[in-house]
């Protein structure tokens, strides 16, 4: 027989003290759920639709995503979501209906009641005719005119809509060289060669088009989705911008572009901590890609000495939704990646100088995921406690994942889950009555869509209607929201990284970025949970050109912005 | 009715959700449906599981255990229909009941430990982990997969050094299990040993290590028909064990002979085994079993491609014109175009391939190599040097330049000193005969003839040892 730890009991037991404390009320009444779905209520009314055929076309079961962004100005979130069609050929065209969507907030807040959002059509307003096989969204200033531009990954080609500032877009793909005619799964922005301009990554899949499609089936002999092994992998694509509305294609010399891998998620960020943005390549069924930055705009793929290519067995995994951040709190960004059923989703601790381990096992946050294919995921501090907690969106892509029955994509059907941060790098499940609905999800785009400090979620299901999972928890420990400004372009500084020094306590370090989860762009404002050590002594701002500066507290409960150059400079 | 008989007939009911059968290959079916007829609930259970049916299965299991207590057999399965379907905690404690029911450690027994111990692992209880394959890796049938275990268990504590002696001994004891190298090496990292952490990488594959598992693979073996022989042979085929693979996908043909992707299937682990006669032969009879097929189109004329050109034309424009955006047909249609004479088709097609896939190093040197063919010297040192601008890295096509500029037939072409600094620093980077020829050419067309001799000589002396047998070396001096 197997001999239980005395240690582990005890850990258990505190764990479940902790949490108990933590959100439990006193009466000793089932907790109030923590979110509330409020997607129908604020209107925002979309389906994501796959276009199933029954020819069970690889894009079929891979989409869509979101993006959450102010594209008006008015600081609080809008949405866009992308939207798929059927692929079969000689379906009828289904016009706007097929077309992705873009909802305004109008976010009120009625007298001594919280701010409610209300989410607007505007997509004829808009302008934006987002015609193709929506797979994902990015977000980014790419024209520094400080207003936030979209681009659209597509089963086909891109689009690149720039913001034309007056609620409008302009489709300047074309013209910006910004397309990319691949399967792309998503895409990133960020400034690699820190020129002050934003480039764009272009996240491509596999070589799959209708005319090449090819019958897989299931280990029980059903047909069934193909996995990406059925097809080639295609390369990805690095865009420098050039600074004047277009960008140059250097994914050739900077060695991007000749390494071809089925990618689904993508984050740019300072992975070996010399200031200079990396990026992380989750890729499906193949070793993932960590290619770091070598200040010329080229990069050097370091994945598997990195120890982020394979997990510890030395097994690629198949790498769908990213979450990059600081979740065991030692100042250095860590990797969650979702993964496949009989799969663990897999966490990757940074052990600084561009140096990962699995510390999958540990964490806590592998044996709870085995059943699930995770899709969207991200970290957030749910309960304001000022640790990274961990949502993760579920959703088979095939029958031996699958374990309902019915038509259509419901067999495919999984619960989410919401890990709870516990500290030391563990975790542990949450019972979340808003993550057991059983759905298909993809993309997760996370953000504070009603200003109230706390990070809502936004979900795409396949042929379900999106879910806005609003955090509903009353009684938080202060916090400090941040938006990370430039001085030339009021944009949003993507990739500056915030210290959080606070006294009593170790300091938070946060990124500003819209990346990662999966085919979805977030909120780029930082939100920070200070838990027990409300007082905040000094705000430190790491900006994406080096530049580092300090700057006093900011007040408790509100957002902040903090404008580069404006802070007291610091040594680097 | 007594206790006794409503507890038996409770066991034998049927499973509260049988799968449902639709859709499954018709041999498939059949087999299921027989046994529900037939079999008692432990072997319903078996075929339940060989077709990942893991909650049916689980029930039949349970079904069966409360028939025979005594069959450690019924837990043991029911542990893994539980792991199969990530109950791990469930799984553990199943197979802790058969192991508890097995006196002594047999091999099923062993690979049990294993199982519990993976699963320890997976949950982080590490205490538990070590315990349970430490048993397994007293058992010299699962004492490599048991050590492979520990050494991440040991990887996990971050004990560098027992997690290299883990890796390996199990490696030492079966040396094919490449997956292995990763994690050593990052052991080795974490001694940091970058040295021997890079050696390892380098060896790194996808070739993993199991332990024997009696009951586990008698399960496996339950599985029939067609679909099933193609996904073991695919997989098999994955994993570089192509005479497996050959042997799945002549039993897929056995279940369908006229199964075309069977057949081109395995013609392709045919020629990936080098058996290109017996690869050609299948892959000739998918097409006269399906004239379109676009891969048997594909493989064969690669498979030709290299041979018999002009055989190889056809099949590939057939895919060329069915997927025009291929960029590696293409690029094959061009060599096929090229070495059956008809350059200037074959430059088309290499432009296209390039412009296909802007990455393919070897399209790009097919083009320059077409130019060169043509007589279109100058033009074919431009292609490179651009070439060389995108893809300043690689080693192919600076060699390929280097050559072109050494030994030109053209002397405005030639450039002595910029074709030895590209043939240096591609011998650096790989120092093969061939590289070592092409200095020698370079230093030939310097004039440094005492030079070029010694390289020539280099050449020759490498050439014997990575089966390089041509003497016709071209090197010259122009003193």
């Amino acid at each position: 027989m197997e001999a239980r730890p005395r240690g582990e009991v005890k850990g258990v037991i505190l764990a479940l003290a902790a949490f108990v404390a933590g959100l439990a009320p006193a009466t000793g009444a089932p907790s109030p759920a923590l979110f509330v779905d409020r997607a129908t209520e604020w209107g925002l009314a979309f389906t994501y639709s796959t276009g199933q055929s029954g020819e069970l076309y690889f894009p079929e079961i891979m989409g869509g995503g979101a993006a959450l962004f102010d594209y008006d100005g008015d600081g609080d979130l809008d949405v866009f979501v992308v939207q798929g069609h059927a692929l079969k050929p000689g379906s009828p065209d289904p016009g706007p209906a097929g077309w992705g969507r873009l909802f305004r907030n109008d976010l009120i807040t009625p007298r001594g009641k919280n701010p409610a959002p209300r989410f607007v059509d505007v997509t004829a307003a808009s302008g934006i005719r987002a015609t193709g096989y929506g797979m994902g969204a990015a977000t980014g200033d790419f024209d520094n005119d400080g207003r936030i531009d979209l681009y659209l990954a597509n089963f086909g080609s891109n689009q690149l809509w720039r913001n034309n500032g007056d609620g409008t877009f302009a489709d300047v793909t074309a013209r910006a060289g910004a397309d990319d005619p691949r399967w792309s799964a998503g895409a990133t922005f960020a400034d690699f060669d820190r020129d002050g301009w934003l480039d764009l990554y272009i996240l491509n899949y596999v070589d799959f088009s209708v005319a090449n499609n090819v019958r897989c089936y299931a280990p029980n002999t059903r047909r069934d989705y193909c996995g990406p092994a059925a097809f080639a992998p295609v390369p990805d694509r690095l865009l420098r911008n050039r600074g004047n509305g277009t960008f140059e294609d250097v994914s050739l010399p900077s060695g991007i572009g000749r390494k071809a891998g089925p990618g689904l998620g993508v984050v740019a960020d300072d992975f070996d901590g010399d200031g200079w943005p990396d990026l992380f390549v989750a890729n499906d069924g193949a070793a993932s890609f960590l290619w770091i930055n070598q200040r010329n705009l080229t990069f050097r793929e370091d994945g598997l000495i990195a120890g982020v290519a394979l997990n510890a067995a030395g097994r690629p995994e198949a790498g769908m939704g990213i979450a990059a951040g600081d979740a065991d709190g030692d100042g250095r960004d860590d990797l969650l990646i979702t993964h496949l059923t009989a799969e663990t989703n897999t966490f990757y601790a940074n052990l600084g100088g561009g140096l990962f381990e699995d510390a999958t096992a540990r964490s806590g946050l592998g044996a709870p995921s085995l059943p699930f294919t995770g899709f969207g995921t991200g970290w957030l501090d749910f309960d304001g406690d000022g640790r990274l907690d961990l949502a993760v969106f579920n959703g088979a892509v095939n029958l031996a994942g699958a374990t309902g029955s019915g038509a259509g994509l419901t067999p495919y059907a999984q619960p989410d889950q919401l890990y709870r941060n516990l500290g030391g790098g563990r975790f542990a499940l949450v019972e979340e009555p808003a993550f057991r609905k059983m759905a298909v999800s993809r993309g997760a785009a996370f953000g504070d869509v009603d200003n109230d400090g706390d990070t809502d979620i936004l979900v795409v299901d396949a042929d379900g209607p999106v879910r806005l999972l609003v955090n509903t928890m009353e009684s938080r420990p202060p916090w400090i929201g941040l938006r990370l400004a430039g001085t030339k372009a009021d944009r949003d500084m993507l990739g500056a990284r915030v210290e959080v020094r606070r006294k009593g306590a170790p300091a938070l370090w946060r990124r500003a970025a819209t990346d990662g989860s999966y085919a979805s762009a977030s909120d780029p404002r930082v939100l920070v949970g200070l838990g027990e050590a409300p007082e905040v002594t000094e705000v430190r701002v790491v900006w994406p050109d080096g530049l580092v500066e300090s700057f006093p507290p900011p007040p408790a409960r509100a957002y902040t912005t903090l404008v580069c150059g404006t802070g007291k400079k610091e040594p680097k | 009715m007594n206790a006794l008989v409503l507890a038996l007939v409770l066991a034998l009911g049927a499973p509260a959700n049988p799968p449902d059968l639709s859709g499954l290959e018709p041999a498939v079916a059949a087999q299921i449906a027989e046994m529900r007829t037939l079999g008692a609930p432990g072997d319903l259970g078996q075929v339940y599981l060989a077709y990942g049916f893991n909650d049916a299965a689980a029930d039949r299991f349970r079904a069966a255990a409360a028939l025979e207590p005594g069959d450690p057999r019924w837990p043991y399965l029911l542990g893994a229909a539980d792991q199969a379907a990530g109950r791990l905690d469930d799984a553990a404690a199943a197979f802790a009941r058969a192991l508890e029911m097995s006196p002594g450690i047999s091999p099923s027994a062993a690979a049990g430990w294993v199982h519990l111990g993976e699963i320890r692992l997976l949950q982080g209880r590490l205490d538990n982990a070590e315990a349970a394959l430490k048993k397994a890796a007293s058992v010299p049938a699962t004492n490599a997969a048991a050590r492979s275990l520990l050494g991440q268990a040991a990887l996990a504590r971050r004990d560098f050094k027992a997690a290299v002696e883990h890796f390996e001994a199990a490696l030492a004891a079966v040396p094919a299990a490449n997956r292995l190298h990763y994690p050593l090496a990052l052991a080795y990292r974490g001694l940091n040993d970058r040295a021997r952490a890079e050696e390892h990488l380098a060896r790194a594959g996808q070739v993993g290590l199991k332990a024997p598992d009696p009951l586990l693979d008698g399960v496996a073996d339950l599985r029939l028909g067609e679909r099933v022989a193609l996904m073991r042979g695919r997989v098999a085929a994955q994993a570089g064990r192509y005479a497996d693979a050959a042997q799945e996908f002549r039993k897929a043909l056995a279940a369908r002979p006229e199964s075309v992707e069977a057949r081109v299937n395995l013609g392709s682990v045919l020629a990936s085994a080098g058996d290109r006669a017996g690869a050609a032969e299948q892959l000739r009879e998918a097409l006269r079993l399906d004239p379109s097929n676009v891969t048997a189109h594909f493989n064969l004329g690669s498979l030709l491609a290299g041979s018999a050109p002009t055989e190889a034309r056809p099949h590939l424009e057939m895919v060329v014109a069915a997927r025009p955006e291929d960029a590696e047909a293409r690029r094959l249609l061009a060599q096929a175009l090229r070495d059956g004479g008809h350059l200037p088709e074959a430059l088309e097609q290499y432009g296209q391939a390039v412009a296909l896939a802007p990455g393919d190093e070897t399209a790009r040197l097919g083009e320059a190599e077409t130019l060169v063919r043509l007589g279109r010297y100058a033009e074919a040192r431009r292609r490179l040097e651009d070439d060389l601008k995108q893809m300043s890295t690689s080693g192919l096509l600076s060699h390929a330049l280097a050559r072109l500029l050494a030994a030109c037939p053209d002397p405005s072409v030639r450039d002595g000193t910029r074709a030895l600094a590209l043939a240096q620093a591609v011998w650096q980077a790989q120092p093969t005969a061939d590289h070592a020829r092409t200095v020698a050419m370079a230093l030939g067309e310097l004039g440094r003839c005492r030079e070029a001799a010694r390289w020539r000589r280099t050449a020759l002396g490498q050439a014997p040892q990575q089966g390089e047998s041509d003497p016709e070396d071209g090197v010259s001096c122009r003193p």
